[in-house]
């Protein structure tokens, strides 16, 4: 974990640079959710594991949001239960319907478009793409963002050229045989959902915390 | 807000490798005791977790008492843990009828 935040530092992080536009909140703060449903991941990637392992890094930052997320392991089971074993076949229910089979107030579903590592000269440059969308129980789509994110090792550190090519080849080698995606998706969620110009509205626990701070 | 332990690791490795889904079940165990023992809030959905390792390990009981936990921890996941008790006991039940 340390070594995989210590990989994110040392390297160029390059998100969308063009201004987005700031999206109407009112029909979230109608809906007022407290509880969120975070649904298996659609996979548009040709990597089998990526719906799984992006599904690892979506509760933690919504729950410090302020939100109740259902435990999205837990969720998986009760889906399979219910006959669902294809997230395709998830997202094609109306949010209503899940909703109220969990008893949520709103639902997320999350699509990964991009997930893929791609040989360029001398690095590997990691792309990912997710695509978000919430719904509440009554079926408003209350949300929407769409996060492409990508980075490629760093190769401005000093040393002879040699050693460092040397060092870069071996790095990019590294990162082919194992593309270390999770901190582009933990950072591609933070930005959505916290920082970003999009960023939810804070949910009931985080309000009552500021609420007390105050 | 919440001390997560290594709620996100475990299960990622989980989903890479199955067989540590056990390690995470204990994991789990450590944190939340560990949480419980310092009288701090555990994180939305840790308890409800642990208990589905624990179903999926075969024990249905341990399973009911941490939806349970989950339950009065969290009043938002009330529907789902109460359904998946209610569930539960019933299969138990059955299985108690067969049995006689």
């Amino acid at each position: 974990m340390r070594s995989a935040i210590g990989a994110l530092a040392a390297v160029v992080l390059s998100g969308c640079v063009a201004q987005p536009v700031k999206t109407d909140m009112s029909a979230f703060q109608a809906a007022a959710p407290r509880s969120i449903l975070i649904v298996p991941m659609v996979n548009k990637s040709l990597d089998v594991d990526a719906p799984n392992y992006v599904l690892t890094t979506v509760p933690v930052p919504l729950a410090e949001k302020g939100y109740y997320v259902f435990p999205v392991n837990t969720t998986k089971m009760v889906l399979e239960q219910e006959g669902f074993y294809e997230a395709d076949r998830v997202h094609s229910q109306p949010p209503a319907t899940l909703a109220k089979l969990f008893d949520a107030d709103a639902v997320l579903y999350v699509t990964i478009n991009r997930w893929d590592a791609k040989y360029v000269v001398i690095a590997t440059q990691v792309t990912v793409e997710f695509e978000y969308h919430m719904f509440s129980r009554d079926g408003t789509k209350i949300w929407s963002e769409v996060k492409h994110m990508q980075w490629q090792p760093d190769n401005n550190s000093s040393g002879s050229p040699l050693a460092q090519l040397l060092t870069t080849l071996v790095s990019a080698a590294i990162a082919r045989a194992a593309p270390n995606y999770m901190p582009l998706a933990q950072q591609a969620n933070r930005q959505v959902f916290v920082i970003g110009p999009n960023a939810i509205p804070d949910g009931p626990y985080r309000a009552a915390l500021n609420q007390k701070a105050r | 807000m919440y001390d997560w332990g290594q709620y996100e690791p475990m299960l990622y490795a989980g989903y890479k490798d199955p067989t540590k889904m056990e390690a995470m079940r204990i994991g789990l165990e450590t944190h939340i005791a560990e949480l419980e023992g310092k009288k701090q809030k555990v994180p939305p959905g840790l308890y409800a977790e642990l208990g589905t390792l624990y179903l999926q390990a075969g024990s249905s009981d341990k399973a009911i008492a941490m939806y349970t936990n989950e339950r009065n921890t969290w009043p938002e996941s009330k529907g789902l843990m109460d359904a998946m008790t209610r569930n539960l006991e019933k299969r138990r039940q059955a299985m108690a009828e067969v049995k006689q």
